[in-house]
């Protein structure tokens, strides 16, 4: 790069400020509370505190292309107690393709699995995606709860009904279970109307 | 005692095979995996079981297998422990039944294989072992030893079906009739089949450019070609279709639009999950309508492919309703004599 040209020269000044705008915490502001708490859930994530932020996980990111999530930004707010990314939507949008776990330079580190992590922290604290959202998965839940798979009359049909209780009882507590009745009770609320409608 | 990785060691067979490695499986109880989502796609499931039949091998399908719940665990609607315990379920069930299991999806091949390195972790694997023993004391009917534990050590062996494919790829091809005639394909491998390997210390594995797919255009007689797109996801992106669709049907678009550029006749991948999102009629007229493009670049899976090449009937490779006119014209230009 010619940083000489007009182009190069701007380019030169958008480095410098990004540059600028990453190193101006210093080492006291390390904070490692969130991590503590996010370790206590998935012990792997001890392992973010060997991130050198070089930021191949941002340059390889399918999500980074079509929204603001930035996986580097992210680690460095949690390793400075940062906990708004819990709330900001930002975690949503990431593929889970692993594609950042495959070129990180570092042995343990594991994004997809923080992210689920963040995620779980996110819906607990009730910033997680909206019903309408969902809507999708509540269909796919209880067609798992049912039949053992997502989808309807799947090609080999039916788990047999012991099957399914088996799973029903793996997925007892998880929030499937609470889709699962969600779904339930949106269909009874469809039936009613047409009853209503009908009478 | 640590939990046994289950990948079917490849190296091992060609060592020991080198000539013919479809030996190894000869005698072998081979199970195919049930991916949800070739009820859409049928000759996924039967392109490779009627060729395993040809070749002489013992498979089945395992009717106590669940979905692999890998989609509700990335929707953070099951816990780790969970979705550990719902794996084990089906691995127990599949080793009860087989020696070697086969993958038709990288999603299910990745679920499989991460509910397993998830025991690894004490927490997790107490946790699951605690549901496990739940899930036993309320159970009835069909039982047999092992049904309900973590079997650490287990002799059940995992493989993905391009990698199997390719192993075997010398029998393969003298399974065929016809061949591509010099077609021009883009490749697509999926994520989850690209940024498969755990092993950072296999540099090779890690990093290095995979090209089955490649191989396997050329040794099919088609012309596999470049393009920018390559290595990106489906768009599927762990149901980014269905939370942000406009966002990662963004995704989709660049990649069809790219393999579009380099006049690829068809677009070839080894997973049905990308080949619903790179497919569905649906999505296709919603990317019409966000960035005012008809694309109609076919797509088929590799299952698929080979099928038609050893000149099966339609249904038994791509389905009438996918029949448009596009897949028909490849079906016709590789059919013809």
């Amino acid at each position: 790069m010619n940083y000489d040209s007009p182009i190069g020269s701007k380019i030169k000044l958008i480095n410098l400020c990004m540059y600028m705008e990453d190193n101006t915490e210093s080492d006291e502001e390390w904070n490692y509370d969130f991590l503590n708490e996010l370790v206590d859930d998935v012990e792997e994530n001890r392992n973010l505190i060997q991130c050198i932020s070089c930021g191949k996980c941002v340059g390889e990111c399918p999500a980074t292309k079509i929204s603001d999530f930035n996986i580097r930004k992210i680690i460095r707010k949690i390793l400075r107690g940062d906990k708004s990314v819990i709330s900001n939507s930002d975690i949503w949008y990431c593929f889970l393709c692993e594609r950042c776990k495959r070129v990180c330079p570092k042995e343990g580190i594991n994004i997809p699995l923080l992210i689920i992590n963040l995620r779980n922290e996110s819906f607990k604290k009730g910033f997680g995606p909206k019903y309408n959202d969902l809507r999708k998965y509540v269909e796919m839940a209880g067609r798992f709860l049912t039949n053992g798979t997502v989808l309807e009359d799947p090609l080999d049909g039916s788990l047999s009904q012991e099957r399914v209780d088996e799973l029903n009882e793996i997925c007892n507590f998880a929030r499937i279970k609470y889709v699962f009745k969600a779904s339930n009770a949106s269909k009874d609320n469809k039936k009613k109307k047409k009853l209503k409608k009908k009478n | 005692m640590e939990i046994n990785n289950l990948y079917l060691d490849l190296e091992e067979i060609k060592q020991r095979y080198p000539e013919n490695p479809l030996e190894y499986f000869k005698g072998k109880k081979l199970c195919l995996f049930k991916a949800c989502l070739e009820k859409y796609f049928p000759g996924v499931r039967f392109g490779i079981y009627d060729l395993l039949e040809e070749l002489g091998l013992e498979v089945d399908v395992c009717q106590h297998q669940s979905c692999c719940s890998g989609t509700f665990f990335q929707r953070n609607l099951i816990t780790r422990a969970q979705f550990a315990a719902i794996n084990e379920r089906n691995v127990s069930e599949l080793n009860h039944q087989a020696d070697i299991v086969l993958f038709s999806c990288n999603g299910c091949y990745n679920s499989v294989l991460r509910g397993r390195d998830f025991l690894k972790s004490l927490d997790v694997r107490r946790k699951a072992e605690e549901i496990l023993t739940r899930v036993k004391e309320n159970s009835s009917g069909d039982n047999y030893p092992g049904k309900y534990e973590i079997l650490p050590e287990l002799n059940l062996r995992l493989v993905h079906d391009l990698d199997f494919l390719y192993l075997i790829r010398n029998d393969v091809l003298n399974s065929l009739k016809f061949d591509l005639k010099g077609l021009n394909v883009a490749i697509h491998y999926g994520c989850h089949y690209l940024n498969l390997s755990r092993d950072k210390s296999n540099i090779d594995g890690y990093l290095k450019d995979k090209t089955k797919l490649e191989d396997f255009v050329e040794l099919f007689g088609g012309n596999p070609v470049d393009y920018q797109e390559r290595e990106s996801c489906c768009g599927w992106g762990a149901s980014q279709l269905v939370i942000h669709p406009k966002e990662a049907l963004k995704v989709t678009y660049k990649k069809l639009k790219s393999a579009e550029n380099v006049n690829a006749d068809f677009l070839l991948m080894p997973c049905p999950t990308c080949l619903y999102t790179l497919s569905k009629p649906e999505y296709r007229e919603k990317i019409n309508k966000y960035y005012g493009e008809q694309l109609d670049i076919p797509t088929i899976h590799l299952n698929e492919l080979i099928a038609i090449l050893r000149g099966c009937e339609e249904e038994r490779c791509i389905t009438l309703r996918r029949m448009d006119k596009r897949i028909m014209e490849i079906y016709k230009t590789i059919t013809q004599l």
